[in-house]
């Protein structure tokens, strides 16, 4: 198949300060080659000043999310058939543009500090010394979170973080469910302050645009729903009801 | 403002589901609702401080240009209720997300199947108001009489800003302090907003329903008419006696319609208000000298409303009044 491209470029090293829409077409594409590949096409073939961030090519790093007609998506995991003859592609929105698809990801990770993305627990060890064990039911609390790869394509689909750069936004949010609903971690009461902030959780207006922009399939928008209710508990306890996860397996 | 354009462009661009479409018509219809209540708030308030000019709003509310806003006005209400429930029904049971676009289709649907039988009725009122023959306010005067509103904006947004700016003068450097203060508020809020719209619900929906579809806007000024929800009826015709036999009316000794404005009033100010601030400060977050000011205006908004209107629950409406609403009704008719 023959495939037209849209693609938003802005290069200010090459003397053009504005962003523009540049067209190609490829010839013989195959239904299966995925978005990224059409993307090296373009590069190696057509224009090499084409810039853009990839890295595993195959859906786990999270490097090349963008805008792939219209939604925020992996290239890696967007296969020719399924986005049309017709493709356009531009940088996530919310995030300054450096080149082409290339974004400033520094503020997005610095929400993401913000929330303490790491194991808190300044309890004594336990009596073997060695693991702190958790029950299946505790882990499946926190299955969906823990499957966050970064990619910010949920945060930047989301028209509260689009206005407003210092809200915390949905992926932030993901990885401290996957720690405040951790059955080890004892580091809530820091999070919950963070998240209970005005730009903190309550800035998320229940769009829903995160959850289907999310590769990974996590449900991102139930996760903020999780921390609402958390925050305005002041506690994690007993706000996910075990029997309404999904299985995974 | 570049967050606002940015916003508006590429909610229009972004291929989202129909979750983005509720939530910018949840916004729209608030925002609408919220203009409306000011003008409505402070026109009602004339009824007790300015009779005369009390007949001039309610001239105005008779013409088409209202006429048509009151269609848009109970649309937006209709739909931001229903709106609203399925979000708090989804903020509560979060695990249910997957049912969301369902919820969000049956609030379109559900909005549509109760203003087609309610939009009727409204249009059997202006079909028997325009029926008779009446005295209609032109366009030019109507504008005009809501021109008047136009300083009172202007003065407010300039008294927020200037507030804002003594604000960050004084406060310097306690915004650390303000941030823990502001995170206990927005529990507050966010609970207040979730539970007053379950009160404001059947209250809201009285409210049009007695108002504007058992009675249309014509009808309070309809000698010789019943006043809805009184069984008195309106003898000189005035708007004024209108607002009198409503507020006077004692059952058991307590003045029921004054008690049901009154929490109507309370919770949709807080309600709209917060709203407000919620939206202005989603688009000022560059500028701290704009968010403060945002939450000033909204502030001074629902402050005002509150005083004029909770000042004209306990104002009283005599005779006197109800002569100033007729030579004001005589003044509009002669007028040319």
């Amino acid at each position: 198949m023959d495939i037209s491209f849209r693609i938003r470029r802005y290069n200010p090293e090459a003397g053009r300060s504005k962003p523009y829409w540049q067209e190609f077409t490829l010839n013989d594409v195959e239904p299966t080659q995925r978005v990224l590949e059409l993307l090296h096409r373009v590069k190696w073939e057509q224009d090499g000043t084409l810039a853009f961030r990839r890295s595993c090519s195959s859906g786990i790093c999270g490097s090349d999310a963008m805008r792939i007609n219209g939604r925020n998506a992996l290239a890696c995991k967007l296969l020719a058939r399924d986005v049309g003859p017709k493709i356009q592609v531009e940088p996530i929105l919310g995030l300054r543009v450096i080149k082409d698809m290339i974004v400033d990801m520094e503020p997005f990770l610095a929400h993401y500090r913000q929330v303490l993305p790491w194991f808190v627990n300044d309890g004594p060890l336990p009596a073997d010394g060695r693991e702190r064990l958790q029950t299946q039911q505790d882990k499946d609390l926190i299955n969906d979170s823990t499957n966050c790869i970064l990619c910010a394509a949920c945060t930047t689909s989301c028209p509260s973080f689009w206005a407003n750069g210092e809200y915390v936004g949905p992926a932030a949010i993901v990885q401290a469910h996957r720690f405040l609903f951790d059955s080890r971690d004892t580091g809530d009461d820091a999070r919950l302050d963070v998240l209970g902030a005005p730009d903190g959780v309550w800035r998320c207006r229940t769009i829903f645009n995160c959850t289907p922009a999310c590769p990974r399939g996590i449900e991102v928008t139930r996760a903020i729903g999780e921390v609402k209710l958390a925050v305005n508990k002041g506690s994690s306890a007993g706000i996910i009801d075990p029997a309404t996860i999904k299985q995974q397996h | 403002m570049t967050s606002l354009v940015i916003t508006v462009t590429e909610t229009l661009r972004y291929r989202g589901a129909i979750g983005q479409w509720s939530w910018a018509l949840h916004r729209l219809s608030g925002l609408g609702v919220v203009l409306f209540l000011v003008l409505h708030v402070i026109d009602t308030s004339w009824a007790v401080f300015w009779p005369g000019l009390y007949e001039e709003a309610i001239a105005s509310y008779q013409s088409p240009l209202f006429t048509i806003g009151e269609f848009g006005l109970v649309a937006a209400v209709v739909y931001h209720a229903f709106n609203g429930l399925r979000i708090v029904f989804f903020d509560y049971k979060p695990h249910l997300w997957r049912h969301q676009q369902r919820a969000a289709q049956i609030v379109l649907l559900a909005t549509l199947v109760v203003l087609a039988p309610v939009f009727l009725l409204m249009f059997g009122h202006v079909l028997d108001f325009y029926r008779s023959a009446p005295q209609v306010l032109p366009l030019t005067e109507v504008l005009r009489a809501q021109l008047v509103f136009l300083p009172g904006f202007i003065a407010a947004i300039v008294a927020a800003v200037i507030l804002s700016g003594l604000h960050g003068l004084v406060a310097g450097g306690g915004e650390a302090a303000a941030s823990v203060q502001g995170s206990r508020s927005e529990r507050f809020w966010w609970s207040f907003m979730r539970v007053s719209s379950l009160l404001i619900l059947p209250l809201v929906f009285g409210h049009l329903g007695v108002m504007h579809v058992l009675q249309g806007v014509f009808d309070i000024t309809a000698q010789g008419h019943d006043v809805v929800g009184t069984g008195l009826v309106n003898e000189s015709g005035t708007a004024v006696e209108f607002v009198a036999a409503r507020w006077n009316l004692l059952v058991g000794g307590v003045a029921v319609w004054r008690v049901y404005d009154f929490a109507l009033l309370a919770l949709v100010v807080a309600h709209g208000f917060n709203g407000l601030r919620y939206v202005l400060t989603d688009y000022t977050s560059h500028s701290p000298l704009l968010r403060r000011a945002s939450v000033y205006l909204c502030m001074l908004g629902a402050v005002t409303l509150l005083l004029l209107g909770v000042g004209a629950l306990l104002g009283t409406i005599d005779e006197t009044a109800i002569e100033m609403g007729v030579a004001a009704m005589e003044r509009l008719h002669a007028a040319p």
